[in-house]
């Protein structure tokens, strides 16, 4: 093979091989910290449970029946996923706004509202995640604020709501920037013709800008949702125990209840899911772009 | 068909005003071309007459409404942009039909005018082609059906031949010029591009820094300017310095640092004044040393000639006559003259335009 490559390839070959030099670093790190490690998930999701060990190096299926036949495993992951589509549908609506205005904003104040929109990125996730407890907790500062105006207390934590106040607010940057890159693209011209053709700035926006701007929409929604749904540290603090998603119960099944095997399954599980999820959302969506792209 | 009619109009940014006090009407089924320089506040104009900048004084009026402060889907002002603007999620028919939608008009109508106009810019059978699918030819036709196929009330074309090669550009002024009469509709035409302006426009209105400087017709911005930028800025031109010594009727006599030139010039420049003469190239006719005594009115100077260009069809030359600059003089290639050879260089006092003031 490799003989045959160099004949039909000579004139290729150098520059192929130089381009192929460049990626071998990311490649490399990629395969090292990620495809292996994934690998060996995969592995142990086949091993045998065991109370002495980890793991028994004996394969079994056993691990995936247990969690296809239990409806719990079903019902975390049906709220995982809700979760992340919320997370993902809310963002999208707070984000679009603010990536019209940057992207159309004077060049000179771009950079500016830029580091503005990154800078919820620049606080690392616990403190930030501390940070929301001290204004949503029952005795926290909005609750207090309520109740100082006469009104009653609202449950903001230890519940969905708070673990989506907090997995929101994170995402935005995410999505704003994929968002940003997109309407850029689109030549405000676009949305004049079609003002001066009649269209309201309504009309303009979902004719126009909004479906030119879709594959910005498909990578900030992808990206915010896959974040969403294996995020762990602000739906653990910020919903309590009444939160229960899939990264949760993978790390509770692994540390607290010991099983390796049965995490392990669960998580390659929730990552099939995941990809086909996303595989299907990419493929409607490359549908409706396919004359854009 | 309406007219338009902009009233004092000024559009400041900070304190740069890009357009200053500009009065213009158009009327009904006229094709102005409005001219000027790149940043010359032609777009910002355009802009204004279609709702996309708010003046900051001054009213726009298409017909007899004021449409100052209306938005721009309530001005139905077809406009063509210099890159097309044409939806590249939308297919041609798509595109064109858009505006038709937004009117609420009903698709079987729609269907047959979509197919009408496609028809008449000569785009038939290519309905179903995306915008990059086309040629800059065919986008252009693209977006020209989709603003008239509205039937708007004036078309606003900024610069819409400047992104085509120069073959395909010619041939669309003339394509331009005839869709205009055929709808007689009252169209502004931005460009930058005087050859284009005088080709296609029944009059041309030059506007230079923001400041009106001229409305008039082709012929008369040419040879006639108000203006030494407006001068200066059309077409080549030799200015000469110089000052009023004598009048009678639209005749004058300069005197300048060649001599004194006689010329015609317009009725508010009088004797005393500071005028600049302006002479294009190809009113300078070149001739040998030796030639019989010139004609009465009929300007002579002896030059040698510094530099020659072929340029095809006529010769460029520079001649030397004493001036700061040498004059440039574009004549048939029969009598041809070599560097440095010395020449005369005459001219009729019709043919030399002296303007008001010095230059600026």
């Amino acid at each position: 093979m490799p003989a045959a490559i160099e004949v039909v390839g000579v004139r290729t070959a150098p520059r192929a091989s130089g381009q192929a030099l460049l990626i071998a670093p990311a490649l490399c790190l990629m395969l090292i910290f990620f495809v292996l490690p994934y690998v060996n998930l995969l592995l142990i999701s086949f091993f045998t449970q065991s109370h002495q060990a980890p793991y028994v190096r004996v394969l079994t299926v056993a691990n995936y029946e247990r969690l296809a036949r239990d409806p719990f495993t079903w019902g975390v992951v049906w709220r995982t996923l809700w979760l992340g589509a919320i997370t993902t549908v809310i963002s999208l609506v707070l984000s679009y706004p603010v990536a019209y205005h940057l992207a159309r904003a004077p060049r000179r104040w771009k950079g500016l509202l830029m580091i503005l929109v990154v800078s919820p990125l620049l606080v690392g996730v616990l403190i930030r995640t501390y940070g929301w407890i001290i204004l949503l907790q029952d005795t926290g500062l909005i609750n207090q604020m309520l109740q100082g105006l006469g009104m009653k207390r609202l449950p903001l934590m230890y519940n969905q709501t708070g673990a989506l106040i907090g997995l929101v607010h994170v995402f935005i940057p995410f999505m704003v920037l994929s968002l940003t890159g997109s309407i850029q693209g689109i030549d405000p011209e676009l949305e004049m013709e079609a003002r001066s053709l009649g269209a309201g700035a309504w009309r303009t926006f979902w004719r126009v800008t909004f479906p030119l701007s879709l594959p910005g929409v498909a990578a900030g929604t992808i990206l915010v949702f896959v974040l969403a749904i294996s995020s762990y540290v602000i739906p653990s603090l910020l919903g309590g125990f009444t939160v229960l998603t899939v990264p949760i119960l993978v790390v509770r099944t692994i540390t607290e209840l010991f099983n390796w095997p049965g995490g392990s399954a669960f998580a390659i599980l929730f990552f099939a899911i995941t990809l086909a999820l996303v595989w299907l959302y990419l493929r409607v969506l490359s549908r409706i772009t396919r004359p854009v792209v | 068909m309406a007219e338009i009619s902009l009233r004092g109009l000024t559009k400041r940014f900070g304190n740069a005003a890009a357009v200053h006090d500009l009065t213009l009407t158009l009327a009904s089924g006229e094709l102005v071309a409005l001219l000027g320089p790149s940043g010359c506040g032609k777009t910002t104009t355009l802009r204004m007459i279609a709702g996309f900048e708010t003046p900051t004084q001054g009213r726009v009026l298409l017909g007899d409404r004021d449409v100052t402060e209306a938005p721009p889907e309530k001005r139905s002002c077809g406009m063509v942009f210099q890159n097309y603007a044409l939806f590249p999620h939308l297919t041609v028919r798509q595109n064109v039909a858009f505006g038709l939608e937004m009117q609420g008009v009903r698709r079987d109508v729609i269907d047959r005018r979509v197919i009408e106009i496609l028809e008449k810019v000569g785009l038939g059978g290519l309905n179903k082609r995306y915008p990059r699918q086309l040629s800059g030819g065919q986008q252009q036709r693209t977006a020209l059906a989709r603003a008239l196929v509205i039937n708007p009330s004036v078309l606003l074309l900024d610069e819409p031949l400047a992104n085509l090669d120069a073959k395909l550009r010619e041939e669309m002024r003339f394509f331009i010029r005839s869709l205009v009469r055929e709808f007689h509709i009252t169209t502004l035409y931005v460009t930058h591009d005087q050859a284009e302006a005088l080709v296609l426009a029944d009059r041309v209105a030059v506007l230079i820094d923001g400041v009106l400087q001229q409305f008039d017709t082709p012929e008369a911005v040419y040879r006639r300017p108000r203006t030494v930028r407006v001068a200066a800025f059309i077409g080549l031109t030799n200015l000469i310095p110089g000052r009023v010594t004598a009048r009678s009727g639209d005749r004058l006599v300069l005197e300048t640092s060649i001599g004194p030139l006689r010329a015609s010039g317009p009725a508010d420049l009088r004797e005393g004044m500071e005028a600049m003469l302006s002479i294009r190239p190809e009113n300078l006719e070149l001739g040998g040393r030796d030639l019989a005594a010139p004609r009465d009115g009929v300007n002579r100077l002896r030059g040698v000639v510094r530099e020659r260009t072929y340029l095809g069809s006529l010769f460029d030359y520079r001649v030397d006559v004493g001036g700061d600059s040498p004059l440039r003089v574009q004549g048939g290639v029969n009598a041809v003259h070599q560097v440095d050879d010395e020449v005369t260089l005459s001219f009729d006092a019709a043919a030399g335009w002296a303007l008001p003031g010095g230059w600026g």
